[in-house]
């Protein structure tokens, strides 16, 4: 019985929490956060939630200054993921390549939290896809569709024209 | 993922297994040799100083109207004109030297030198301006200020500030207005065991003016090179002992 009450909340949590559904009932505005690739991230959600920044930072110290280059923490990794699908970017009303489109800038310009990463970094993984470990379903139609287009995977791959990130 | 489709694949992989040997050279094909700097350290690693990355460029094999590296570097780093050749960013030129008595001319390219004691580091007010283990001298552009201090410490010119707002970085090397930029021996490559891209295409041209290499370790093309010939530093009187040499000058 208590096994089923903690399974019954742990569904309910998780309903809860995924934005998209409480969008749709909520009076509130919640963030739009599109879906990234893969099951799970580096850490569970609710630690990424609250600790990204710290992991970023410690990262990007340690990558400047030391030269350690492992991919778990690493903002590059981050976008492997995260970088929005053009599939994700149309059904949530957007056109491909605008501000809606992206997970970090989506939350952070909800919370009114200024990120300066992008006015450095990249906002997607490179160019040709063919090179990425992940490529979803999605995209691979799209380059079936449009082979040696380059620009074309750059859209599919979530390009993001405002590079000034969040909060303007 | 069929190969089929992804043609370039198994040569891709041929060649980044191949770029983590440490086999001093490796033919690829008739003429194309690539060479390798070293075993790639593994990523959880940090750099330590037993290594001490070096150039050499020799100028002798340096021709005139060549801008391979420049080129090569500009692409590598995403470095774009802006077409204000004033204000544009540059890593690296190419330096044409004339003795006025005999006539010789010389060409070489000049970049950051990455010198043991870098004025640049002394003067930088945030610690943005560092040298790594290794002897890579570069910006954290997380702390850098924009002050612009360490261009006016550099005796050579190397490095520029980000004028304007940039797009479309490279994910390997992010670069953004307001901080001060130059060379870093393309750190990123060299952590993964693989050649800065100027010497890359220096070689792929098949001029092969420059070595890089561990001046530390004694069987390192470059440390033999360096004992075998006689080599300059520029400005050799500061007493700054850059990592940079050049022969023929």
């Amino acid at each position: 019985m208590t096994r089923l009450i903690k399974l019954l909340s742990t569904a309910l949590l998780a309903l809860t929490l995924s934005a998209p559904a409480l969008a749709a009932d909520s009076r509130v505005p919640l963030p739009e956060i599109p879906k990234a690739k893969g099951e799970q991230c580096v850490e569970p959600s609710d630690m990424m939630r609250r600790k990204h920044m710290d992991y970023l930072r410690h990262q990007r110290d340690e990558t400047m200054h030391k030269g350690i280059r492992t991919t778990k923490y690493s903002l590059k990794q981050c976008l492997e993921c995260h970088a929005a699908d053009a599939a994700d970017t149309a059904a949530a009303g957007h056109e491909a390549g605008k501000e809606g489109g992206h997970f970090c800038v989506n939350c952070h310009q909800y919370a009114g939290v200024h990120i300066d990463c992008f006015q450095c970094h990249a906002t997607k993984p490179e160019g040709n896809t063919a090179f990425h470990p992940i490529v979803t379903p999605g995209m691979q139609d799209v380059k079936e569709a449009h082979q040696g287009s380059a620009a074309m995977l750059n859209q599919v791959a979530g390009a993001n024209g405002d590079k000034t990130g969040a909060a303007q | 993922m069929s190969e089929q489709k992804h043609p370039d694949l198994a040569r891709r992989e041929f060649l980044s297994s191949g770029a983590k040997l440490t086999v001093a050279g490796v033919t690829l094909a008739s003429g194309v040799t690539l060479y390798t700097a070293a075993q790639a350290k593994p990523a959880e690693e940090a750099v330590t100083s037993k290594v001490r990355w070096g150039l050499l460029i020799d100028t002798t094999k340096c021709s005139n109207g060549c801008n391979a590296c420049v080129s090569a570097c500009n692409e590598w780093n995403g470095l774009e004109s802006k077409g204000r050749p004033t204000t544009d960013a540059q890593w690296i030129r190419k330096v044409e030297l004339k003795n006025k008595s005999t006539g010789m001319s010389h060409s070489l390219p000049v970049m950051c030198q990455h010198c043991e004691k870098p004025p640049c580091v002394d003067v930088c007010p945030t610690g943005a301006s560092m040298k790594r283990a290794d002897g890579i001298v570069l910006v954290d552009r997380h702390i850098c200020i924009g002050c612009r201090y360490c261009m006016m410490a550099c005796p050579y010119k190397a490095r520029s500030f980000v004028h304007e707002d940039l797009e479309n970085q490279r994910p390997h090397q992010p670069r953004g207005k307001g901080c001060v930029e130059a060379c870093n021996l393309c750190v990123s490559r060299v952590d993964g065991g693989q050649l800065p891209a100027c010497v890359e295409k220096c070689s792929a041209e098949g001029h092969n003016a420059m070595i890089f290499g561990d001046l530390n370790d004694p069987t390192s093309a470059i440390a033999q090179a360096v004992k075998q010939y006689p080599t300059r530093q520029i400005r050799e009187d500061l007493d700054l002992n850059p990592g940079v040499r050049y022969q023929g000058i």
